[in-house]
């Protein structure tokens, strides 16, 4: 008796995967209005558009973190199970060299993170992954998942043991309050780490488009042998490629710790929250990862806003990224803009 | 036909009676047979997960989850229905293995590294749940568990876990020596070519999923009666990380390996939370997690197979290579 | 008496079509060879046969039944066996672990030393009986492939399809495949062999079927095949592409912009 749907092919292109998406949530939405006429998400659309841009200016943030991920995959075949720990050691450093030089801004954190966390990945790369790339590990795809879940828990054990079981917070980017634009009411501080996080989106993609090394990035992940016939040398563009993405995820981290306080746990959440995003858009795609931080953005603060009981509304929160995320892995692996393997 | 008597039931009889007369010794310090005991159960987790991902090649990481499954499920019709601990753990088991059932028809189609994300989002998701529900679970409280039965000591409670783990040991290796080791272990190299050999591959990646989640259920539900309360830590990746740290460092292809593995690292991280040389006195705390982290990373990259193996391949594998089905089905002749 | 029944099977891939109408039937132990340029659909006809795909449309009908649409494990059992184009054994698995696998599979409530003599025979058969107790993936690739062949047999089936069993395999390999074949063939086996070898199917089979684009352009004896203007065509046009064409250029993994074929 095998189950039904074993057999059933996954949502073949993107735009019917995408259509089925948006199907589906106005079918939800139209659900819920019917049953829950009361609710403010009904009611009330500034408070709608209020948490949807709530929403995508957090998601801006997820998807700079997603990127680095989603780079990473595409280069070297693999998903890095440390990735919600280095933005974690971004944020930390940030605020370290923050109690160093008390004057800066925080922003000043932002590249100083990038920095360690580009270093820090580097070198686990180059000395722990390339062994691999060069055939000396046996069952490879085993060793790639274990070795960066390994790295993930020794930089989380680590941090723990360094910083303590305390939280920790930075000054905030800008000290006024919030900043009202019609019905919606922004803060300011989230403001400038969204910024931060598309001027870095930004300049990631303008290196990868337009840069040499960029477009040598781009060869290896179409086709690692045929680059290197070219002359682009494959090890070299993982280990770059890895750096950037730890950098990447670092320098979210430091974007962040302004806004949120800081715990050593909190890259926990966020490698969980990298994974549904690149999934959701699609494995090695850096528009799908920025697709995916906006949408995942908008779903947690839609879903704690509009979820009737506020306070389960924002516990909840994590919980229906990820029932997207199981979803998508179900039904359309590939997410929005993957490739079909 | 007569039981062939060599090293390795030598080498298993001596490491159960060592087992079974430990307590004598430590009659005088409960805490080190607590500790102990924990380590066995930990040894239960380890193996069945080196089962479940390194013979059968399923990369799960909700194998806590089925734990916690477990022993809610003894918690809460404890609490609510006042049912004994013996029905709860018998309602907690087949409730893990129910999700077990549940779960592994959904990753039917998942390979690799989706199974272990879609295995990730569930363990988190009922985490979630289970703190957010807090009027019903008691959330991060943790939920109460009566003791095992009115009275137990700690040397019980060490026997009990004790006869769980090799209870679940002598299972598994039957398994794994099975035609159902075979065919698991022809899904792990090629999912395809198995099932084009006629393994029914549906059938059995339920069934791997179904069995170790029902072997972890039991574990949890009656571990977590000794312990006397279960929280949605438990369920945390981090806890998750901890037992798959323990079965690569000891070996993940190998039951025993990530059983004495997971055994001894317990037993290594419990008694190292302080050292005491020479007058110096040292909090280790966060930091044995961390050394240990670095031994997991070194391991995977030097010493692959588990830094038991050596050991294991020595005493055990040495002889099944020479004791194949040839020398067996000779043997046979030969009686007969 | 074996009965294949292939009607108007069409398969395709988002938007190619790689299986365009084919149709054809099997009766008692023939032996067929597939061939056809590369692309042509001979690997995805065997896969659809063989339950990995699933076919758009069409039916395929195996000794009295339907068998479109079952899983691979079931068409194995039921009798239909096939190897890889690039081998596919079981490489942290013994090369008699590899034998038994099938054989286990096929009989449910059998022991594992009940097959171990005929795994044995069939590996002597094959001259890589020394190599049972190694592992898979110390063997060459031709002893692999040869290891493949021996495994169907442990699945009995009535038909095996064998796909490049030629391929990159030294002379003496070869002459043991050949045996193997005529050996099996004799035994009342039928086999669709697919291969670029020319000398070999001509020589081995006695039916040709010729796909092209995804249809079935020639189904006869090896002589009149040869003739056929359409199968001519087939391959010297493909020649005439290959000089002319644009090199293939893969599709991209790590997806920038919208142009570069993100489309799943």
């Amino acid at each position: 008796m095998v189950p039904l749907w074993y057999f059933t092919p996954n949502l073949d292109r993107w735009y019917w995967a995408g259509g089925t998406g948006v199907l589906s949530a106005v079918e939800l939405y139209g659900l819920f209005a019917i049953t829950q006429p009361d609710n403010l998400c009904v009611t009330n659309a500034g408070y709608v558009a209020n948490q949807a841009s709530n929403g995508l200016i957090i998601g801006s943030i997820y998807a700079l973190t997603a990127v680095g991920l989603t780079l990473i995959y595409s280069v070297q075949g693999i998903v890095s199970f440390a990735h919600g720990q280095s933005y974690m050691i971004g944020g930390y450093a940030s605020y370290y060299f923050l109690q160093l030089f008390t004057d800066l801004n925080p922003i000043v954190g932002v590249p100083v993170a990038g920095l360690v966390t580009m270093l820090i990945g580097f070198a686990f790369e180059r000395l722990f992954l390339r062994p691999m790339h060069l055939g000396r590990i046996e069952r490879a795809g085993e060793y790639a998942i274990l070795i960066t879940f390994g790295f993930g828990f020794f930089l989380q054990y680590t941090a723990l043991a360094i910083v303590g079981p305390f939280s920790q917070k930075t000054d905030t980017y800008l000290e006024s309050g919030s900043l009202h634009l019609g019905p919606l009411n922004l803060i300011p501080n989230r403001l400038v780490a969204a910024a931060v996080g598309m001027v870095l989106i930004g300049i990631l993609l303008y290196f990868i488009n337009h840069t040499w090394t960029g477009k040598a990035l781009r060869a290896v992940s179409m086709d690692k042998q045929a680059a290197a016939v070219t002359g682009i040398n494959p090890l070299t563009m993982n280990t770059l490629a890895f750096g950037i993405g730890t950098m990447l995820a670092g320098m979210s981290g430091a974007a962040l710790i302004p806004v949120f306080t800081w715990v050593p746990w909190v890259g926990m959440l966020a490698s969980t929250r990298s994974y549904v995003i690149i999934v959701l858009g699609g494995l090695g795609s850096i528009p799908g990862a920025l697709a995916g931080g906006l949408i995942i953005g908008l779903v947690e603060a839609l879903g704690a806003g509009c979820y009737p009981d506020p306070s389960r509304g924002a516990a909840y929160k994590t919980a229906f990224g990820l029932i997207l995320f199981a979803l998508t892995l179900l039904l359309r692996p590939t997410g929005l803009f993957g490739r079909e393997s | 036909m007569k039981h062939r008597i060599d090293s390795r039931w030598i080498a298993v009889a001596v490491l159960v009676t060592l087992l079974v007369l430990t307590p004598l010794y430590l009659k005088r310090s409960p805490y080190q047979m607590a500790v102990l005991t924990g380590a066995f159960f930990y040894a239960i987790l380890a193996s069945s997960w080196a089962l479940l991902a390194g013979i059968a090649g399923q990369f799960s990481f909700a194998h806590m989850a089925f734990v916690g499954i477990g022993a809610y499920t003894a918690g809460l019709l404890g609490r609510d229905l006042g049912t004994t601990p013996l029905v709860g753990i018998l309602a907690g088991t087949l409730m893990a293995g129910l999700v077990g059932l549940i779960i592994g028809l959904l990753c039917l189609r998942l390979k690799a590294a989706y199974l272990a994300l879609f295995t990730i989002a569930f363990s988190e998701i009922l985490r979630i749940v289970i703190v957010t529900e807090f009027e019903f679970t008691e959330g991060s409280n943790g939920l109460q568990l009566s003791k095992l039965w009115e009275g137990v000591t700690g040397t019980q409670e060490y026997y009990v876990t004790l006869a769980l783990l090799l209870g679940s040991m002598a299972l598994m290796y039957w398994l794994a020596g099975s035609r159902f080791g075979l065919f698991v272990r022809s899904m792990r190299e090629d999912e395809e070519a198995a099932s084009a050999m006629g393994v029914n591959v549906v059938r059995y990646k339920v069934m791997i999923f179904v069995i170790t989640s029902l072997i972890v259920g039991l574990a949890g539900s009656v571990f977590y009666h000794q312990v006397g309360i279960i929280t949605p830590n438990t369920m945390e990746i981090l806890q998750m990380s901890m037992v798959i740290a323990m079965a690569v460092i000891g070996g993940m292809e190998s039951l025993l390996g990530a059983a004495i593995g997971a055994f001894l690292s317990r037993f290594g991280l419990e008694m190292l939370r302080e050292i005491n040389i020479l007058g110096f006195h040292l909090e280790l705390g966060a930091w044995r997690y961390a050394a240990f982290g670095l031994l997991l990373i070194f391991t995977l990259r030097f010493a692959q197979n588990g830094l038991l193996y050596p050991i294991i391949d020595r005493l055990f594998k040495r002889r099944a290579r020479e004791e194949t089905v040839a020398k067996r089905v000779q043997e046979t002749e030969v009686e007969s | 008496m074996i009965e294949l029944d292939i009607r108007d099977v069409y398969k395709s891939f988002g938007g190619i079509q790689a299986l365009n109408g084919v149709s054809f039937s099997i009766r008692g132990n023939e032996l067929i060879g597939l061939i056809g340029p590369n692309g042509a659909g001979k690997t995805t006809l065997t896969n659809v046969l063989d339950g990995v795909y699933k076919s758009t449309s069409g039916q395929v009908w195996f000794n009295g039944q339907r068998i479109d649409g079952l899983p691979p494990y079931e068409i194995a059992r039921r009798g239909i066996g096939r190897t890889f184009q690039v081998t596919r054994a079981f490489r942290r698995m013994t090369v008699l672990e590899n034998m038994l696998v099938p054989a286990m599979a096929l009989h449910p409530t059998a022991r594992q030393r009940d097959f171990h003599d005929k795994a044995m025979e069939v590996l002597e058969f094959l001259t890589i009986k020394h190599l049972a107790h190694d592992y898979a993936r110390s063997l060459s690739g031709g002893q692999q492939k040869l290891l493949e062949l021996g495994r169907l047999l442990m699945l009995d089936p009535d038909i095996i399809i064998l796909d490049e069993p030629f391929a990159g395999v030294h002379p003496k390999l070869m002459e043991t495949t050949y045996e193997y074949i005529k050996l099996v063939h004799e035994q009342g086996k039928a086999f669709i062999i697919i291969s670029h070898d020319m000398d070999s199917i001509f020589t081995l089979s006695k039916r040709l079927l010729v796909l092209n684009f995804g249809e079935l352009i020639a189904d006869g004896d090896p002589k009149t095949v040869k003739e056929d203007p359409a199968v001519i065509e087939a391959y010297l046009g493909e020649e005439e592409e290959e000089e002319e064409g644009p090199a293939v250029i893969p599709a991209g993994r790590l997806v920038i912009s919208e142009e570069e074929g993100s489309n799943a």
